[in-house]
């Protein structure tokens, strides 16, 4: 997984992570279990929806494969673009709490400046 | 350091390794759900009564085959590419050590610091203490700070090495005659492992490299120096 911090230990989070097809950590993978399961339900309703309709069963099958495939595709690059704007604004807001601790009450204070030019 | 029968990336102490770990879990993904597809294929395929091994003319699903591939190998390859050019930009190093490779040990110089150099040796099985980590302790570890840009000058003096360290997403080839360079920036502070990645005799698997990340106040003090 990503992260520096994990609070469990190395063998306890091997106790608790689950590999799909035996290499996909769904645990430890942002977003994966997250699409997984969307992708399941989205699976499951397309495929029974389909055979409603149909009563097809083989066809309601590849449909409710396909969908799988979809709606995993779809949650995990959904996820995965909010997980990045959620990284970069945590960089941010890092890099300003920083500079903020760094430059507060001197000459450099964006703050004092701020005010400094409203004041005028 | 890798703990026993670890398979995953370990935690990531640099950006670019935090990078690679996203790239790696994004492929990973794909190389499932194509597994997936790949399996219901075969299921298919071994549950049929259809027995007709004649088909030709099958253009739309020719058509298919060769476009989703391709979408496929885009998406994994523009991510890529990303990382890739992301580790060659130039960030204005702090300092520079020189990493030597010898069978079967590395030598540092920190020649921005007065021409420090030294030798960095595994722990022989008997020389270790308790608490040490057998083949991956050495005798003299490399002290950098922390969230400084690095750059390493690798190099070798007799075959080729390579000078690897997981967590912070490096590895680069000591090669005699040529000076490869690599740059990093560490992220958090800690002890970390790496191993000679290129065979280079019978000692290959006994010269590990150890990197200690100290906060920069501390190594401005000069802990380096006092071996």
């Amino acid at each position: 997984g990503i992260g520096p911090i994990h609070p469990l230990q190395p063998e306890e989070r091997q106790i608790g992570s689950v590999k799909l097809l035996g290499f996909l950590d769904v645990e430890n993978t942002p977003c994966a279990r997250h699409s997984i399961l969307y992708g399941s339900l989205g699976s499951a309703v397309a495929g029974f929806g389909h055979f409603l309709f149909t009563s097809r069963i083989r066809r309601s099958c590849d449909v409710g494969v396909g969908g799988f495939i979809l709606v995993t595709l779809g949650c995990w690059f959904h996820c995965r673009y909010n997980y990045a704007k959620q990284r970069i604004q945590e960089r941010i807001a890092r890099e300003e709490i920083k500079k903020k601790i760094l430059y507060e009450g001197t000459h450099l204070d964006p703050e004092r400046k701020h005010n400094g030019s409203s004041s005028n | 350091m890798a703990h026993a029968a670890q398979v995953g990336l370990q935690d990531a102490t640099s950006p670019i390794m935090e990078e690679l770990i996203i790239f790696h879990d994004h492929a990973l993904m794909i190389i499932f759900l194509i597994c997936f597809l790949v399996l219901y294929a075969l299921f298919l395929t071994l549950t049929t009564k259809l027995t007709n091994t004649s088909i030709s003319d099958a253009q739309e699903m020719e058509t298919v085959w060769t476009i989703l591939p391709a979408i496929i190998l885009v998406l994994i390859a523009l991510p890529s590419l990303r990382i890739l050019y992301m580790t060659d930009e130039v960030n204005d190093p702090s300092f520079t050590i020189k990493s030597i490779g010898h069978q079967w040990y590395w030598t540092y110089e920190y020649t921005d610091y007065g021409g420090l150099i030294f030798n960095s040796y595994m722990l022989p099985p008997l020389f270790l203490e308790p608490g040490d980590l057998r083949l991956l302790d050495v005798d003299n570890r490399v002290v950098l700070p922390v969230e400084a840009p690095v750059r390493m000058m690798i190099t070798s003096q007799d075959v080729l090495h390579s000078w690897a360290v997981p967590t912070l997403g490096l590895k680069t080839d000591a090669i005699p005659g040529r000076l490869n360079q690599t740059t990093f920036t560490a992220t958090r502070p800690g002890v970390y492992y790496g191993q000679c990645s290129e065979i280079c005799g019978a000692n290959h698997s006994f010269m590990p490299i150890v990197l200690e990340l100290i906060p920069l106040k501390i190594f401005e003090m000069g802990p380096v120096f006092t071996l």
